[in-house]
């Protein structure tokens, strides 16, 4: 499929990598279809692009690369809208934001994606344990990834 | 904006699916349960529209930005792994 993005221009994108957000992602209700673009092998961030919006894109990344512990409850009901088995068949996902010179993960509404049949939704966690804010690297410095 | 008076362990039906009841009354607060259908979220406003706006400005994101992220991050912790962007001091 073809996919017309303000930032890359026309990219062509196998039909069977687009993923499926059948409730849209919060504040977008009416955009569905997505392609996730890896900007290089060993990118640590992914953009996932709308494919009916060439001026939507969200910058994506694993949380687990920035803290290892975070989990994302799956009420039985949910696993089974997505069809998922087991956990270790979903990828999780959260998009990230800039604040000044911090990057931020939105890691109380991460994305869950069914990798095999390629559908996700956006979870909204009830934990207050994790923000929508949450750091994950503070440019400009040397180094650090902010969380402990 | 619809407003209908309810006393303890009365209902509101929203459509034919969703159903609010009101379980609890004190001074300063309403304890409402809903019951409503899977597919449709229910949640407290303010958490919804944190998890809204935090999509919306983070859809303005700029790719320089994004390249100045990875760039850093690759030099630093060239091997993706579970925690490996993690400082250890």
């Amino acid at each position: 499929m073809i996919v017309e993005t303000s930032l890359f221009g026309q990219i062509e994108v196998d039909d069977r990598l687009a993923i499926r957000f059948p409730a849209g992602i919060l504040g977008f209700p009416k955009l569905t279809e997505y392609v996730l673009i890896q900007p290089e092998e060993e990118s640590y961030f992914y953009w996932l692009h709308a494919t009916e919006d060439p001026s939507l894109a969200f910058i994506v990344t694993d949380p687990s690369y920035f803290v290892p512990t975070y989990r994302v409850p799956l009420r039985s009901e949910q696993m089974q809208d997505l069809a998922l088995a087991s956990l270790e068949e979903a990828q999780v996902f959260v998009i990230v934001n800039k604040r000044d010179d911090v990057l931020t993960g939105n890691l109380q509404g991460p994305l869950v994606i069914n990798v095999a049949t390629r559908t996700g939704t956006q979870l909204v966690l009830s934990d207050r344990r994790y923000t929508t804010r949450v750091p994950l690297i503070e440019l400009r410095r040397p180094v650090e990834a902010l969380t402990a | 904006m619809l407003v209908l008076s309810r006393q303890r362990d009365e209902s509101i039906m929203i459509g034919d699916q969703i159903e609010i009841t009101v379980v609890d009354i004190r001074s300063d607060k309403v304890r409402l349960g809903i019951s409503a259908p899977r597919a449709v979220q229910v949640h407290r406003k303010e958490v919804f529209d944190s998890i809204r706006f935090e999509n919306e400005e983070a859809s303005r994101v700029q790719i320089e930005d994004l390249q100045e992220a990875d760039d850093h991050l690759r030099r630093l912790f060239p091997r993706l792994e579970r925690g490996s962007a993690r400082q250890s001091i």
